[in-house]
């Protein structure tokens, strides 16, 4: 079973996945996170520069585990709580995470033509299928300047199945049939109010670099 | 992350629940247990007196005092108040004794916890097509209750030194009463260590479901739902597997004990026919189903069809249209199609859309995904058209400040 690229998914999935119920999210070594510090750094594949207001903790990718090179996830205080992700040129017919052709429940594939409300319902699929949220709202939809384009504002509010109320916030575009988002989600409660702050700047800090 | 080990703790606990039941059920090819020879154990107003079914007891407690509080349930009172009638009718003498909770989550299951409470999915309320394929289910969980399967498999468990099982089973339900990660109903229920102490064997199965067949046709309702019941599963896993070019696994489901469905299926249809009394009337009391389910019908099929299953979706779609079409069977068949999205699928979802908005109760959802998709074709303005009547009739959509700059 493969991950997400948002590791915020990971509460619900490790439990879904059935693992202890014991000390969930524990155990993982140190060299699971890198600090990003607070200067120009680039994220996914290198195509998008970003600068955070303070130190996020860069998640390592698992080497054919969620390895999608366009995706890159960062967490402030653990993914249980808060989680940021980037999605960076992501081509036509590209998944954003990882999956066996043989999982029943599949993340849609991403393609070029996609409007604003099919790139939110492939998000929202996202976190049906690999988030474990059982209840997925849209609080907004709006058009929003990303990258000196045309892009959209997506406001959410989730439950996931370890009974939290998760709350988030999506800015992206397509650019010359790729995906550009950056992605906020934290638990609603504190942790949302306490680093939309910092994903407000670090979208505004945006730059594609190619 | 620990996903490999996740993996093989749930291999391990099958495993450990299969072996308990593989044991009992070794070499012996078992008959077809009798609705009539089926009596219930327990009376009104049963409690435990055995000092290990007392302790058991308690520890249910305290997983149903944590399964009450959980967010996940759908509390809609009537709705609730409608299932809990099912379970007055059909519950046997445990009737008034029995508690019932809906969770919202979209599989198919339910699970009866040893001190007579039922987790019902909500995901089984969009799979059932009447109210006696719900009964059905309902009765072959009071079939558990009313048979004490519960404190017969925990003692069978006990005398095999099945340590693993009894070990996985007391973390779990020590996990549960200590508060942690405990509203996570989908673990406790469907992967977790809980429900390994419900992996009843063969021969509690079948007494489950000659018991609910008995039950069933004491109500009124056509015993033979259950068989149907059965039919619609099979069906749906077979499709969803075709889809995704793999063979069926039975894991996960309520009745994914029994190692052969089609057989189970075969007792069930004889059952239900011995327990048929002729000339006497039954009724599967659709009507009133559908009536009670209307207000979460269209969430039930939204939580189902957005998790891009679509050999199950399309199956379960088609299914619940065999009793007719409407605009919101016909809506979410295209979005089936459009989350599908294989080459092609664009053009049948486009079309699909056009259909559902032609019946007169297509929802707000069906013009907004119309209007995209004529718009995507390059038609301007009937795609203003379409995503206007949207507007109008969802004019405080969360979206709403996007479709206005779409069609400006």
């Amino acid at each position: 079973m493969t991950r997400t690229p948002k590791l915020i998914l990971a509460a619900a999935a490790l439990a879904l996945s059935g693992c202890s119920s014991l000390g969930a999210g524990e155990g993982l070594g140190s060299s699971y996170y890198s600090l990003v510090r607070v200067r120009s750094v680039q994220v996914g594949d290198g195509s998008l520069a970003v600068t955070s207001p303070r130190p996020w903790n860069r998640t390592r990718k698992l080497f054919l585990f969620d390895d999608v090179r366009w995706v890159e996830d960062w967490t402030l205080n653990g993914p249980l709580l808060d989680g940021m992700s980037f999605v960076t040129g992501l081509p036509s017919g590209k998944y954003l995470i990882r999956q066996r052709r043989t999982e029943d429940r599949q993340v849609p594939k991403f393609r070029s033509d996609m409007s604003a409300p099919e790139i939110v319902a492939m998000l929202e699929s996202l976190y049906r299928v690999r988030g474990g949220s059982v209840d997925f709202r849209t609080t907004s939809l709006q058009p929003r300047r990303f990258l000196g384009v045309n892009g959209f504002q997506f406001d959410f509010e989730h439950l996931d199945t370890d009974e939290l109320w998760r709350r988030g916030r999506a800015v992206g575009a397509v650019i010359d049939g790729e995906l550009y988002l950056i992605l906020f989600d934290a638990a609603r409660s504190h942790y949302y109010g306490a680093a939309i702050g910092d994903f407000e700047a670090i979208v505004s800090s945006a730059r594609k670099r190619r | 992350m620990c996903f490999r080990c996740c993996e093989l703790n749930r291999r391990s606990l099958l495993i450990g629940g299969g072996a308990a039941a593989a044991s009992l059920a070794t070499g012996v090819a078992q008959a077809r247990i009798r609705p009539a020879d089926m009596h219930p154990l327990i009376g009104p107003g049963f409690r435990p007196t055995d000092r290990d079914e007392i302790g058991l007891w308690q520890q249910m407690d305290r997983v149903e005092e944590e399964v009450a509080g959980s967010n996940l349930l759908i509390k809609d009172p009537e709705l609730i108040r409608y299932l809990q009638q099912r379970i007055g009718e059909v519950g046997g003498p445990a009737a008034k004794d029995m508690r019932i909770y809906l969770a919202r989550i979209p599989d198919f299951n339910a699970v009866m916890f040893p001190s007579g409470f039922s987790v019902i999915f909500s995901g089984l309320l969009l799979r059932m097509r009447n109210e006696a394929q719900l009964s059905g289910v309902i009765a072959h969980e009071s079939g558990h209750f009313l048979r004490r399967h519960m404190i017969r498999m925990w003692r069978d468990m006990r005398r095999k030194s099945d340590i693993f099982a009894i070990g996985a089973m007391v973390a779990g339900v020590a996990g549960a009463g200590a508060g942690v990660n405990t509203g996570d109903i989908t673990q406790l229920a469907q992967l977790g260590t809980i429900l390994s102490l419900f992996r009843y064997n063969r021969v509690m199965e079948a007494e489950a479901d000659a018991m609910g067949v008995r039950l069933l046709a004491e109500n009124g309702y056509p015993p033979i739902e259950m068989a149907n019941t059965w039919e619609q599963l099979i069906g749906e896993q077979d499709a969803s597997a075709r889809h995704r070019r793999k063979r069926r696994d039975r894991g996960y489901s309520l009745f994914s004990t029994h190692p052969a469905p089609g057989a189970r299926m075969a007792d069930l249809k004889v059952s239900a026919a011995e327990a048929t009394v002729p000339g006497r009337a039954y009724d599967n009391r659709r009507g009133r189903y559908l009536q009670a389910i209307s207000p979460i019908r269209k969430t039930l099929l939204d939580d189902q069809v957005k998790l891009n299953d679509p050999g199950a979706s399309q199956y379960l779609i088609e299914t619940l249209a065999r009793d007719g079409w409407n605009g919101l069977l016909r809506f979410y068949e295209a979005e089936v199609w459009r989350l599908r999205n294989r080459s092609g699928d664009d053009v049948r979802a486009a079309q699909g859309y056009a259909i559902a908005v032609a019946y007169a109760d297509a929802p707000p959802e069906a013009w907004r995904w119309h209007g995209l998709s004529l718009m995507k074709a390059g038609r301007q303005a009937e795609a203003r058209a379409a995503l206007s009547r949207y507007l109008s009739m969802q004019p405080n959509a969360a979206d709403a400040p996007f479709i206005r700059q779409m069609i400006s």
